[in-house]
Order: C-alpha cells, then structure tokens, then sequence
C-alpha cells in the first residue's frame, strides 16, 4: 500500500482546444468511488479489475454529459502509483469543463501542475532526474536535445562534477584543519597551491556553463533578435526569413511597434525570431535602456542581429552596435548588412562571416544580406543554422538543464570569490565560507543534497494534468 | 535522608553539575548523587578549560546561565585566547586551572542552593515502571523517588583502566565502577557500545629542566570567561618541548604490551585526541611531536604532560618521558593510563537529552559518547534546564544549529550519533561566522534571562551595552579620518597611506589596522577614547562587523534557508514503511530518529537527497 494522500485530484490532461476527444485524469485513494457516482456503464468500476476499459454515460444531476470510455488502474499499477480514472470524452471545452465540475462536487480538487507526476515521484514511480527528464523532453525543441536528454545520465558530466567536488573537498578540508587545529601539528595550508586548485575548478567549471549554452539551444531554440534604426528594413528581412508576410512593410519608419514574434524550424534546430521596434537615433547616446519591450527579448536573445541600411553606409549603425554590445556583453551581435544589392561602394568590403564556429562572442560579424533578393537572405540563414551546430557541437554528451546551469553558475560565483578572498589576503574561515557554499552547489547538481527550489522548479515545468 | 526529589542527578562531574544547579535554579527539589563528595568537580584529564571550539561552549554555557565558566575563571591561573592569528571567528579562550582549586570551588557553587542535596552513595539501578523513570535504587538497596533522573556517570558504567596489558575495574585511579546500570539499561532496550579515552603521565614540577623549553605564557591582557566574572590574573606559565626519534623508537619497543595494538581494548578512542602511541604509529613520518607541561595548580606539584597521552607499560612509560629534552631526569608521580567505558548510542536521545525510550531519564555527557568538559557540561546544562521545564509542564528548551554551538552538538549526536568520541569543531558548525565567542550574549543571553538563569541586573547591564554597539557602529559610518590623522597608525600597521579623507569603517577594513587605534586618534579625549577604553567588547564587535560585512550576509541567508526546512515539520511516531519509494536504509534511519523537520532528516546519514524530496513532496 501507498501511503494515503489526503485527497483525490483531477484535471484535463489533453490540451486546452478543438480536438476530437479529451481526456481527464482522476487520481487519488477515492478515485473510483467519485467516478462511480457519476459514470453508468454495465458494471459499476469500483467491481472491476485493473486495466480494464469501460463504455457508459456520464450522468450529473440526471443529466447525460457525454457518452464517455473509463480506462481504470488500480494501485500501484498506474501513473501516479494510486488508483487512477482515465476519462476519454469528446473533445472541446464544455464537455471535459463539465465531468471536471462534476468531479469536483464529489470531493475530487483540481490537479496542480506537476502534480500527478509528483504523486508518481512520491510513490516510487519515477525517480527525480526521471522527472526532470519527462520534463525536459516536453520541452525540448529539437532531435538532438531528445536524444541527449535521453542520455544524460550516462555521460561524462556527473564524472566531471565528482572530480571537481573531490578537488575542493580536498581543499576544503585542509583549510578547516588548520582553522581548528592551528595551536596543535598541523601546517599552514599552502595558499598559492590553493588558489591554483581554486582556479582549475573554476576552469572546469567555466566550460560546463559554456557548453549549457549549447544545450539551451537544444532545448528551448535559438531565440534571434532583429534590432536597428527606424526603416533599415528589419520587417522585410523578417519576413524573408519566415518564407511569409508576416510582419506589416511599409516604407514609413517606424511601421512595428512593440515587437513580432516568429518561429521557424530550419536545419533541425528551432529559431524564434522576434522582430522589433526601429531604435531612434538620437544625438546623445541612444536611448536603448528607454526601450523596454525589445530589451527584455534582447536579454534572452542568444543572437543579436543588427540590421543596418547598407545604402546609408556600412558603418551607418556602428554607434548602435557599440551600445548594444556594452549592454549584452554575453550574447552574440552580428551586423547584418541589409540592402546590400542597393548599396554604394564595393560589395568586397563586407566580411563575410564564417563565424558560427566562433568562440568568442564579443566579436561582431558583419553578414551581407538581402530582403528581396532570397540569395540574401539565404546567406544569413545558413549563417545562423551553422553558428546553432557550432554551440552544439561543443555539448558533447553533457546536456547541462537550466537548473544545473544556475547552479554551476552559482558554485562558479562562490569559487570566484574564494579566490578573490584569497587574493585580498582575507583570513582562512571567510574562504572557507565561500568554498563550502561552492562544494554544496556542486552536490545540488549532482542530487546528492536536498534543495527545495530545485525541486520545485523541476516540477514547475510541468503543466496541469501531467 | 530525604528520600523524595523532583529531579536526581547521577554523578558530579561537569555534566552533572550544570544539571543540578540548573534545576535548582529553576526551583526544582534536586539531589545530587555522587560516590564520594570530594571528587565532584574533578579536572580528571587537562588541567584547563576552553580552547578550540570547547571555548565556543563555555561561552555559550555562561550565556545561558551555567556555571562552568564561573568556575574556571575563579580556579584559573593562566588566560589565553587562541587563534587570534585568525579571524574572529575562530577566537577561543582557554583557561590553565588548578585542579586542587576547580573541585572546591564548584562544591562551593553547589552548596549556595538550598533546594540541592548531595548525596554520596552508589548508585545500582534506575528505577522504571511503563516507560517512566520513578527513581534510583542505591548500592545499600535503599530506593530514592524522582520525577526525573538524569545520568551523569562519565567513563564510570562497566569502567576498566588500562595501564599497559594490565587490566584494574575502574573509572578513574582509586574510584570504583558503576556496573549495573548499564546492564540494566540495555535490557531496557538501550543500545550501548564501548569507547576508550586516555590521560597522560603527571611529572613532579621540580624535576623539570625548564632552560630547555620554550615558554607559554598567557593573555598580556587577559580576559575571564564570565560576563560575571570581573578580573582575572595569569600567575603560572606553560612549557613547550619536542618528543624525539628516540623517544618514538622507545614507545614503539613497547607496542607489543600495549593494550591498544594486542586487542585488549575494543573501544575506539578519539581520532582527534590521540594517545602518544596512536601518533606515532598513524603519522610515521613525523620525527617530533608536541608537547606542552602544563602546572596542575599554584601549589600543586605535578605537571600535566600534554601531548603524551598513553597506556603503554610504566618502564616504556618513564623511558620514553626521559628521552625529551627537558624531561631527562623527570619523576613520575602518576602513570598515563586508558579508561574503556561503556555509552550509549546518542541517536536514542531527544534534542531535550531525554532518552526516547524511558520517559523522565535523562543523559548527559561522556555516556552519550562525548569527551570534554565542556561537550559534558553543555549536555549537563540542557538536561538540567529540560528535566525541570518538563515537571513544570512547560516548553521545552533546545537550540538549533543556527544558534549555537550546543545546537551543533547535540543536534549531530542525536541525528548521526557517533562511534568515537565526541569533540566540538568550529568546523561542525554551518555559521561558524555567526556563532562567535563575541556574539554568545547576543544569541543566549535573553534565552538564558527568560529561562530565569540570568538576573534581571546582569541582563539590564548587558541590553545598555547594545546601545552602546549600534552608536558606535554609526560614529564609524559618519566619521571621516584626514590623511595627517590617519596616516600615523596605518604607517604603524605596515599599511598603504591615504592621500583623503577616508571613513573609519572602510579603514578598519584593512586587516591590520585596529578600530581601537583608530578610535583613539580619532577622538582622543573625546566620549568615545572612554567607550574604547571601558568596552573593549563593544568595539571588537564592530571591528568585526565591519571585516565580516558580505560573509556575514551571506551566512545569514544560509540560515534563513536552514531555517525553511526546520520549519517543514514531520509528523509525529511516522510509519517511513508506507512510503514505497523510500529507500531501504533511510526507511530504518528514519524510523529510529523520528526527525521533527525536514531539514533534520537531511542531516540523517543514510537519508539520501531524493528520500528527502520525497519527503519534501509528501509534505506538499
């Protein structure tokens, strides 16, 4: 037996929308009690076998809601490791809106997101990297992240934390044994020698937050940002992207406001494109902190392209290339010289980039391009496909998730400033402050300590009826 | 004799006197009951008090209201703090004492309570009845009631001393061992497993060539434990000296008669405290080790030996001693010996020191497997303080891991027990950078005035003492330095001149740069050259605030995060075996502890990260 859970919860675990049938998930100690008060099929479920599959109305009040299909699994065999109900119904929202009510009259309460799932964690059915697993493979945007995320565990990553945890630990105990041992034997702990330990941990782990960027295209896409003054065409090139007119062209600046938001599949990779509003250039410094909307998209771009008026110059947007890497110093900027079958002076000028493969970020790419002629166009696009392979490339079999990557970054932060303490001379206990913070983001990674937030983030990227 | 107490406390060592004096204070009937009156208050190892971490304690055992500290500084005869070539965190002071002194002035504190008898006899049983402990029983078969006992009975249950392959019953040299008891109490389904302690040789003062050594003196300033405490004097030093390869080649001749490596004893002795033997044959390499002569007293002769702690034959023994400079004609007026001992598996106690299993019983000190003083007295104190709370049906008092030191302690001894000896380490403690010496008063202090162990005037006097704190702290963040002021004291302190005004704080931030010497030439004759003068404390806290400022921030929101899942409470007396998911081991560890929270179910080894989580979900 499991342990009872107060209460039997429900929800419809088939999208919101117009779909043939639905589906609406029941779970919970009561569940086939409450169902039986509104199912009226040949037998009563709470008489049936587990696995078995039940044709009959569903009756609330007296009236028919639907001619419904019960699927029944008992404890422990289902999902969630308690009895479950699976209603099929037919699709639209008034219908499954309605055997939900019912439910919920009869002592059911809403699911929770996540929380089916949580019961089948709670009750032994899946364990947490399963879950976080599920949750990523929902997510996930592309092949190659499904396949990576399938073999995570296997990979060299959790070796690579082990040997950076075993380095600090190392480290770490050494400190604490000339903090409580100083009067006694024991040495001073060699802080050079520390420091030089400190640094290649913090090497190892810059690489594994390097390569989670890799991984965070596979999962979530590439997200590309069009940005550049008043009329340099971003809309058109938008739309030749995207193969469709799906941003509004005309030859008055200023025609988008707010910002557009498409999303491509191209070479396997998915590209969310966002096209926004033209940035005034004004005589003082630009005005981008002003602009809102397009920051915060710019904040979670992965690649910034600069479109510039190549008939105004090729050099026309440089102070807005300036700015825009001064304010997103860790994203990608490249200049996209739009226009360029109009523009003045030799084409020759124009470096064409070969810069997916680029390492360094900092570097902004000049790309030729043009919205009408589709050769244009065509350049940029493969641009952008080979620079999305190239980060991946460099994941390797570690598909870092956005929780590991917080935490490295976070175990990264408390190294740097272990260092920085050792470096300011500060005395041996605020270092070991910071280096026993760093050994315990590391095991959060490794799920060998207990974190509450993680666990609730991983059960947030779930959505109600999962 | 009065045959009827609220609260009877077994032994008169330092567990067993923060016990009783707490519950007498507390206004409880107490007796306590010791084999002989004259061995309470005992130094029966290391003349001295305090030191690393064990310092942390009795600063915390004064902050509460115990009376350890008063002891010490009152038989102290030499006062040092270590460590100071560290942060203050790691400050820790440490008292040489006279161990003819310490004994007679801890019998006096016992005797200034009225409502508290001492009762020499030897105890044979622990009278219980339905889980519920309702008296003693004395080796002369005569029965004394309580409500609650609380033992105390140190290395005495099921002793045997060992002085090479030579095995004598007994606890300490000339006083019996308890045997019953423990029997008693593993039929009553206690667990209990064996450890082994050791003390040193002590050597007659004047047989000691002391131009050889180097010396160790105390504090030039040096500082009592006790806020109660108004002054004391070091009036002796310490000895250092050197063991030698010949000494090692010595000792080692002796191995084969050592009751240690021939496998008569079986209990396991302290890793962190090791016997001369244990040090030698661990740490091979090593061609010297440590030693310290520490006087006994001011008009004591002996010497204790630190470092030479041993139960290797006599004739090693003296040899051995003999071949360290210093020592070469020494005389031996007492053997180092082993004690083997029986404890009890501290993961049977509640944080309250109250045995899970017997209600009303009560343990506290080297029978939960601690070794120290202080740890016993620490113990003694939250024994005492909760066996009376109990009778008066009121809230228990314990403290967390976030709040002391004590917290640390028993908190690890109830959730991970321990299969040595127990030893506080500033390292044990998550917020070592919190739970300072200077900051004891600020956590414990209310804690021990709202107990009623601290009066209303010492309390009064100290809460004045914080204003005086957060005025200063504000002079320092207002008040700028010139370069012709400041320069002066930072060309003293080796450090880089300032060519601007600069605040004090961020002065002070320089780490040898003293916010006295700046406070001085800041306001020479002014109010707060007095303040610096006459709270020496209060400006060390303010240093430290300042030194400190980003970690200490820092440690705060680990607390606050500890804090979230202490607050998770588990349900009383769980049944783990429902919970299918749930790992094998964690299912036993769990059931065994029954943790109160979340948070200390994670500190159960053997209750992995995602047992916790499931836990964590369930409680959702």
């Amino acid at each position: 037996m499991n342990v009872p859970l107060p209460d039997t919860i429900c929800a419809v675990a088939t999208p919101i929308g117009v779909a043939g049938l639905a589906v609406i998930r029941v779970s919970g100690a009561d569940c086939i009690p409450i169902c039986d008060t509104f199912f009226v099929g040949k037998s009563a479920l709470t008489a049936s076998s587990s696995h078995s599959v039940h044709y009959g109305w569903w009756k609330w009040s007296g009236v028919k809601i639907d001619a419904v299909t019960c699927t029944l699994f008992r404890n422990p065999n289902s999902y969630t490791g308690e009895d479950v109900v699976e209603i099929g119904c037919h699709g639209g929202p008034y219908v499954s809106e309605q055997i939900v009510d019912s439910l919920i009259s009869a002592g059911a309460r809403a699911a929770l997101p996540g929380e089916f799932t949580k019961r089948a964690f709670i009750n032994g059915k899946l364990d947490l990297t399963q879950v976080e697993a599920i949750a990523d493979l929902i997510h996930a945007e592309s092949k190659l992240g499904v396949q990576i995320a399938a073999r995570q565990l296997a990979s060299g990553f959790t070796k690579r934390l082990n040997a950076m945890q075993s380095h600090l630990e190392k480290s770490s105990a050494l400190l604490e044994l000339e903090l409580d041992f100083s009067e006694e034997d024991i040495e001073f702990v060699n802080r050079a020698q520390l420091l030089e330990h400190l640094s290649v941990v913090n090497s190892e782990l810059e690489s594994l937050i390097f390569s989670s960027k890799g991984a965070e295209l596979l999962r979530s896409g590439v997200h590309c940002t069009l940005v550049g003054y008043p009329n340099a065409g971003k809309s058109s090139l938008f739309n030749a992207i995207l193969g469709k007119d799906r941003a509004i062209v005309s030859e008055l600046p200023g025609t988008t406001r707010d910002y557009i938001e498409d999303t491509k599949l191209i070479g396997g990779f998915t590209f969310h494109f966002f096209d926004t509003a033209g940035i005034r250039q004004t005589t003082d410094s630009i005005e981008l902190a002003g602009i809102t909307l397009g920051r915060g998209i710019m904040e979670q771009s992965n690649i910034i392209l600069v479109v510039n008026d190549s008939t105004l110059g090729f050099d026309h947007s440089s102070p807005l290339v300036t700015d825009v890497q001064s304010m997103f110093p860790d994203t990608a900027v490249w200049v996209v010289q739009n226009k360029i079958d109009n523009a003045a002076g030799s084409k020759n000028d124009v470096k064409v980039a070969t810069g997916g493969s680029s390492e360094s970020e900092l570097s902004v790419l000049s790309v030729p391009s043009s919205a009408i002629s589709p050769s244009g166009t065509d350049v940029l696009v493969s641009e952008l496909v080979s620079m999305a392979k190239g980060r991946t490339n460099i994941v390797g079999d570690a598909l870092v998730n956005r929780r590991q990557t917080i935490l490295l970054k976070q175990a990264q932060q408390s190294v740097n400033s272990a260092i920085e303490a050792l470096a300011n001379a500060l005395s041996a206990e605020l270092v070991a402050v910071d280096m026993r913070q760093a050994l315990r983001h590391i095991s959060e990674v490794l799920g060998t300590s207990f974190n509450q937030d993680i666990l609730d983030s991983v059960f947030s990227d779930f959505c109600i009826g999962k | 004799m009065n045959t009827k107490f609220d609260i009877l406390v077994i032994g008169g060592g330092h567990a067993g006197i923060e016990a009783s004096c707490a519950a007498a204070k507390l206004g409880l009937n107490v007796g306590l009951v010791s084999m002989d009156f004259n061995t309470i208050g005992r130094l029966s190892c290391n003349p001295s008090i305090g030191g690393n971490a064990k310092g942390h304690l009795a600063k915390e055992i004064d902050a509460i209201g115990g009376v350890m500290p008063i002891i010490a500084d009152a038989s102290g005869i030499q006062f040092k703090t270590l460590n100071t070539s560290k942060g203050p965190a790691v400050w820790s002071p440490r008292s040489q004492n006279d161990k003819d002194l310490y004994p007679l002035f801890a019998q006096n504190v016992l005797k200034q309570h009225k409502n508290l008898t001492i009762i020499a006899e030897t105890i044979t049983e622990v009278l219980v009845s339905k889980w519920r402990v309702f008296g003693v029983k004395t080796a002369n078969n005569e029965e004394i009631m309580a409500k609650a006992v609380i033992l105390c009975s140190g290395t005495f249950l099921n002793a045997v001393m060992w002085t090479g392959i030579e095995g004598t019953d007994g606890g300490r040299v000339g006083e019996r061992p308890a045997h019953k008891i423990s029997d008693l109490l593993e039929s009553a389904g206690l667990q209990r497993g064996r450890l082994k302690t050791g003390t040193p040789p002590r050597i007659h003062a004047n047989s000691i060539d002391y131009s050889k050594m180097r010396i160790h003196d105390g504090d030039a300033i040096p500082r009592p434990f006790s806020l109660k405490t108004r002054r004391v004097v070091n009036s002796l030093a310490c000895f250092a000296t050197l063991t030698t390869n010949n000494t090692h080649d010595i000792l080692r001749e002796g191995f084969d008669r050592s009751p240690m490596f021939t496998g008569l004893i079986h209990g396991a002795g302290p890793r962190y405290c090791p016997s001369i033997e244990d040090k030698i044959f661990r740490f091979a390499d090593k061609s010297s080790h440590h030693i310290v002569l520490e006087p006994e007293g001011l008009t004591a002769d002996s010497v204790y030996v630190n470092g030479f702690s041993t139960s290797l034959p006599v004739d090693i023994q003296e040899r051995g001693l003999k071949s360290i400079p210093g020592l070469e004609s020494c005389e031996i007026l007492k053997h180092g010996y082993a004690v083997e001992y029986d404890f009890f598996f501290p993961y049977q106690l509640h944080f309250t020191m109250e045995t899970k299993a017997i209600q009303g019983l009560y343990f506290a000190g080297q029978i939960n497997g601690t070794s120290g003083y202080e740890e016993a007295a620490s113990q003694g104190l939250i024994a005492g303080i909760n066996a009376a709370l109990e009778i008066q049906n009121k809230e228990p008092f314990t403290l967390k891991r976030s709040e002391a030191y004590i917290g640390v302690m028993i908190d690890d001894l109830v959730n991970k027990s321990t299969e040595e000896p127990y030893r506080i380490f500033t390292s044990l403690a998550e917020y070592r950078l919190l739970l300072r010496t200077d900051t004891a008063y600020d956590r414990l202090l209310p804690l021990g005035h709202s107990l009623g162990l601290i009066s209303d005037k010492l309390f009064n006097t100290w809460e004045r003492g914080l204003g005086l704190h957060d005025e200063l702290q504000e002079y320092v963040t207002q008040t700028k330095l010139s370069p012709e002021v400041a320069n002066p004291v930072l060309i003293n302190s080796n450090e880089t001149e300032i060519t601007e005004s600069t605040r004090i704080d961020h002065l002070t931030k320089r780490p040898d740069v003293s916010l006295s010497s700046l406070m001085q030439i800041s306001n020479p004759v002014g109010k707060y050259a007095v303040i610096t003068q006459e709270h020496p404390h209060a400006v060390h806290q303010v240093e430290t605030a300042i030194r400190y400022e980003g970690y200490i921030q820092k440690q705060q929101r680990d607390v606050d995060r500890f804090a979230e899942n202490e607050a998770k409470l588990m349900p009383l007396n769980f049944d783990y075996t429902k919970v299918r998911s749930l790992s094998k081991e964690a299912i036993e560890k769990l059931t065994k502890i029954q943790p109160g929270s979340l948070g200390q179910a994670s500190r159960i080894p053997g209750v992995s990260a995602s047992d916790v989580s499931i836990l964590a979900m369930y409680l959702q």
